[in-house]
């Protein structure tokens, strides 16, 4: 699956940065974030209560960070274990751009799930993960006391 | 596999589930025809501590016709539309749409409200309420609220119902003589999950439709009204151009999200598609 997208933030691009690298917004801005933490500059684990229709799985998971130019742009990779439920890994690349109102956060990611939440789960995958990319940018830009402003839509694909 | 373990609750009146729901919280999940809840529970999807089992609460059965409204209980099983006389006469297009509801052995045991309440994009009920401007009605810690089809659909399996909430019924004002409908779904098989779907009702009178409402599902992450097409069709004669000019429009507007196997312009292609056809059905 591929997600890619772009949101505007309405603030400046160091505070986005800022944010984007704060653990303790990305706590409050991941839906169902239960824990999070930084084992080293550029590994994160978390756990999440990843809730969506008839799924209810806690996945814990790491994040590994690369490529770092401060203020631009980073690489992640991502890997997260469900359980019964499932799993699910990937990569993504985040960039910041400044834009008229604020910064343009532009994203694209490649993930695969596996396991019974990939059978089951499969036909809405790429909705549910456009509806947690969505809720993210909007509990973040409200963290950093901005908003979103309207953008075209962000295209989903398989 | 089968599902872990939890506890299991009947209780006798609405105010007991209730309080029953309030009480254990976001752990707690109604159950009532279990045809999706029990596949998730046994696939260890979700792993909730207590089952409340609400088939015993009368206010939630029945169809019945009060005045200018059809009152459909959340309990009522899709077989029970499927076989209604008052379905039949009064909304005609929910008895249109019941054959594309899986199968008759799920039909006998899943529900209307549970449909609802769960909010599937592809499922037949949320867009038919939407289309018919059916009117929810729930009861909460609070007391009874309505809300509108148009407003309880809030996303992907997310609806205005909050966690301590059960849907009770759904009311639809009844069909008049002149209401037209058609239900449309592309499916690759029977029984399937709708590739893109289509509910529509109008007002005909000699080749003009008038209070279009044409519903596609499937396409997004909530059943979605192709608004610009209504406006285009209503009051207008219907003609090949106006249908060519409808189906741009509406393939135009609808977002559609793909799934595993389709993509987004196969689905926008669909929408097309369905709507030509149902034009060509309501005006025929």
């Amino acid at each position: 699956m591929e997600l890619n997208g772009e949101q505007l933030i309405a603030a400046p691009i160091p505070e986005v940065w800022k944010g984007l690298n704060d653990i303790d917004v990305l706590a409050k801005s991941i839906p169902g974030c239960e824990e999070i933490s930084r084992i080293a500059p550029e590994e994160i684990h978390a756990k999440v209560m990843f809730k969506i229709g008839p799924v209810r799985a806690r996945f814990a998971g790491k994040l590994l960070l690369s490529d770092i130019v401060p203020d631009q742009s980073c690489s992640m990779a991502f890997e997260g274990s469900g359980g019964a439920a499932g799993f699910a890994k990937g990569k993504s690349r985040v960039e910041l751009k400044p834009s008229e109102g604020g910064t343009l956060v532009c994203y694209t990611t490649e993930a695969s799930i596996g396991g019974k939440l990939g059978q089951i789960g499969g036909r809405l995958i790429s909705a549910s993960a456009k509806k947690i990319a969505d809720d993210f940018f909007q509990r973040f830009a409200a963290e950093l006391g901005g908003e979103i402003l309207p953008l075209e839509g962000s295209p989903v694909k398989e | 596999m089968k599902a872990a373990a939890f506890d299991y609750v009947k209780p006798e009146s609405l105010t007991e589930a209730l309080g029953l729901l309030a009480e254990a919280g976001e752990d707690a999940r109604l159950i009532a025809g279990g045809q999706t809840l029990l596949a998730t529970l046994n696939m260890r999807l979700s792993e909730p501590s207590i089952l409340i089992d609400i088939t015993n609460l009368s206010e939630l059965k029945g169809i019945k016709l009060d005045g200018k409204c059809l009152r459909i209980g959340a309990l009522v099983t899709h077989t029970e539309i499927e076989d209604s006389d008052l379905i039949a006469k009064h909304a005609p297009l929910l008895k249109a749409a019941v054959p594309h509801i899986a199968h008759r052995a799920i039909r006998n045991l899943g529900t209307w409200g549970g449909s609802l309440a769960y909010g599937d994009p592809a499922a037949e009920w949320p867009a038919c309420s939407l289309t018919l401007d059916a009117t929810m009605i729930i009861h909460g810690p609070s007391g009874e609220r309505k809300v509108a089809a148009k407003d309880f659909f809030i996303d992907l399996y997310t609806t205005s119902l909050a966690s301590d909430d059960i849907l009770v019924a759904t009311e639809i004002p009844v069909s008049d003589g002149a209401q037209v409908f058609c239900f449309q779904e592309l499916a690759r098989r029977h029984g399937d999950y709708a590739v893109a779907g289509l509910a529509a009702v109008a007002q005909k009178q000699g080749d003009v439709l008038t209070q279009c409402k044409f519903t596609f599902f499937s396409v997004g992450a909530t059943p979605v009204m192709a608004f610009k097409a209504q406006a285009l069709i209503d009051g207008k004669k219907l003609n090949e151009q106006l249908i060519s000019d409808a189906v741009k429009v509406a393939r135009a507007e609808i977002e559609t999200i793909a799934d595993l196997t389709n993509s987004a312009e196969a689905k926008q292609h669909l929408v097309g598609v369905l709507l030509e056809r149902a034009l060509k059905q309501m005006i025929a």
